[in-house]
């Protein structure tokens, strides 16, 4: 069941609030002990928002589709009175007296908040792989990675444990644990949606979005967080357009960029042959698919990783006398980023705008790019490389490849899934869009997501014998 | 050619030998990369230190 069929249930009186947060409290003390996607379940103030819900439809207050919706947010945002760990030690017994922004947000949206997401430590990695809070499992094959950081996120809404939950993206985290897991990931613009209240990692590259189980879904929740907040900087006060794409989008007189550079030449096979036929889908919808050349990507991936380990060391400068309490992969990158020059740092910020300004003359041409996610389905669990077309690969560096450039770049990008590989796992298609243009990239998505064969319904047998909470 | 290991001894990073290693490894391809791009930066390239990503005008 998707948010808004749920929407319309709870409206015709034929579920309720409290039997959806139930249900969804039941599946995660079902599936949790295997999965490991959640560091908190808030099972007692989730009830009492519930029965708030219902309460307030029966008297007719409508607060829009989120309204009784159960979900999950990131642990990397702020909720009052209740810890935020960050996955890390460091921060265990943190709790805040104030909620991040898009909690607020999906609060005055009625959503009713169940839990906090398992991540990897800090946001700084794509396995969660957690050593403090439990190793993250993929609902779709527990011996695999379900990709991060938001790999929690991407869990509980790929085992329908929520209808959504939000993560965070600085080089990736929303997307591939997205095309790992088989949801919808979007990253929307830099500035869209407000990071206020949001553990920073690298804050020229941090942006906050929905994982989903639909590409409607996800533009109702964007259309939830959208919007101008004074207390995030870099907060844009572009006006909020109405995400929501029709049920069948025509595509009619948009071109679609499929890339003849970078992005299919270190690829499986199937990803490739999977997102070739979303472009041929796109075509049959009325897209015209341009062969563009994109600029250089990996200078660009480059530019964000020197941006990156340097802002996320200064981040985390004041807890680096406590290296022992980092788990070894974040202890490294941490390490490394105290090593970056400050010239090089400003000179990675001078390419990031010379690239800027590459890709906004490409999207004059196009309106949107079409490419893969990652280059390979979910790894498993402690495979450090991965072969790719003979190939060997470092996982984390094969996994961001095409997706950490457009971060620096700050382009709305969504994730959605374009089948499953030979192995029944799921790969996935990435959208780029211009600045602001999320809605563009949802008609586009929603439009590939109707025309595509939908994934066969999850099995979770072998999940619930060994789980428990 | 950067000597990370005495960097990052500099740096005060009290770091055992096969940590060392590794981050060498990935700092050495890092600035592979990362050098010649430098080198190809116009003078008059601002940083985007206070990064925007206004929308478009006439897309």
């Amino acid at each position: 069941m998707t948010i808004l069929e749920a929407a319309a249930a709870l409206r015709a009186r034929k579920v309720s609030s409290i039997e959806l947060t139930r249900a969804a409290l039941e599946r995660i003390s079902q599936l949790d002990g295997t999965l490991r996607a959640f560091i908190t379940v808030m099972e007692e103030s989730a009830l009492s928002r519930a029965r708030l819900a219902d309460e307030e439809l029966a008297r007719g207050i409508d607060h829009g589709p989120l309204h009784g919706i159960p979900v999950a947010v990131k642990d990397l945002f702020l909720t009052r009175g209740v810890p935020t760990t960050a996955g890390s030690k460091l921060f265990a017994d943190h709790v805040s007296d104030h909620d991040a922004a898009v909690v607020e947000k999906l609060t005055q949206a009625g959503a009713v908040l169940v839990g906090k997401t398992n991540l990897h430590e800090l946001a700084y990695g794509i396995t969660s792989a957690n050593p403090h809070f439990g190793v993250v499992r993929n609902p779709r094959d527990p011996e695999r990675i379900p990709g991060g950081s938001s790999g929690g996120s991407a869990a509980a809404v790929a085992a329908d444990m929520v209808f959504m939950a939000l993560g965070t993206d600085t080089g990736g985290s929303i997307r591939i644990p997205a095309s790992f897991c088989g949801t919808v990931g979007l990253k929307p613009t830099y500035g869209r949606v407000s990071r206020y209240g949001v553990m920073p990692l690298g804050f020229s590259l941090d942006h906050v979005g929905p994982l989903a189980r639909s590409v409607r879904d996800a533009a109702v929740v964007l259309q939830a967080l959208a919007g101008y907040d004074p207390r995030d900087e870099t907060s844009g006060r572009e006006p909020v357009p109405d995400y929501l794409p029709p049920q069948n989008p025509s595509l009619e007189g948009l071109r679609v960029g499929l890339p003849q550079n970078f992005y299919f030449d270190r690829v499986e096979e199937d990803v490739s042959a999977a997102v070739r036929a979303a472009a041929e889908a796109a075509e049959k919808l009325g897209a015209r698919v341009m062969p563009v050349r994109v600029p250089d990507i990996a200078a660009l991936n480059t530019v964000a990783r020197i941006i990156l380990y340097a802002e996320a060391s200064a981040v985390m400068e004041p807890h680096m006398h406590r290296r022992g309490e980092f788990g070894a992969d974040v202890r490294a990158l941490l390490e490394q980023g105290r090593l970056v020059a400050a010239a090089d740092y400003v000179n990675a910020q001078r390419l990031r705008r010379m690239l800027q300004q590459e890709f906004r003359a490409l999207l004059k041409q196009v309106d949107c790019l079409l490419t893969p996610t990652t280059p390979t389905a979910a790894p498993r669990h402690g495979e450090f490389s991965i072969d790719i077309r003979g190939r060997h690969d470092d996982v984390r560096l094969a996994s961001t490849r095409l997706v950490r450039g457009v971060n620096p770049l700050g382009l709305p990008a969504l994730s959605l899934p374009a089948g499953l590989d030979r192995q029944g796992l799921p790969v996935s298609m990435q959208l780029i869009g211009r600045p602001f243009e999320e809605a563009l990239l949802m008609r586009v998505a929603a439009a590939l997501e109707v025309a595509l064969p939908p994934f066969p319904a999850l099995s979770t047998k072998s999940m619930e014998s060994s789980s428990a909470r | 050619m950067k000597d990370w290991k005495l960097l990052a001894a500099g740096c005060g990073l009290d770091l055992p030998e096969e940590e060392l290693a590794r981050i060498n490894a990935v700092m050495e391809a890092l600035e592979a990369a990362f050098r010649p791009l430098a080198c190809t930066i116009p003078m008059e390239v601002e940083p985007a230190v206070t990064f925007a990503c206004p929308p478009e005008e006439n897309p």
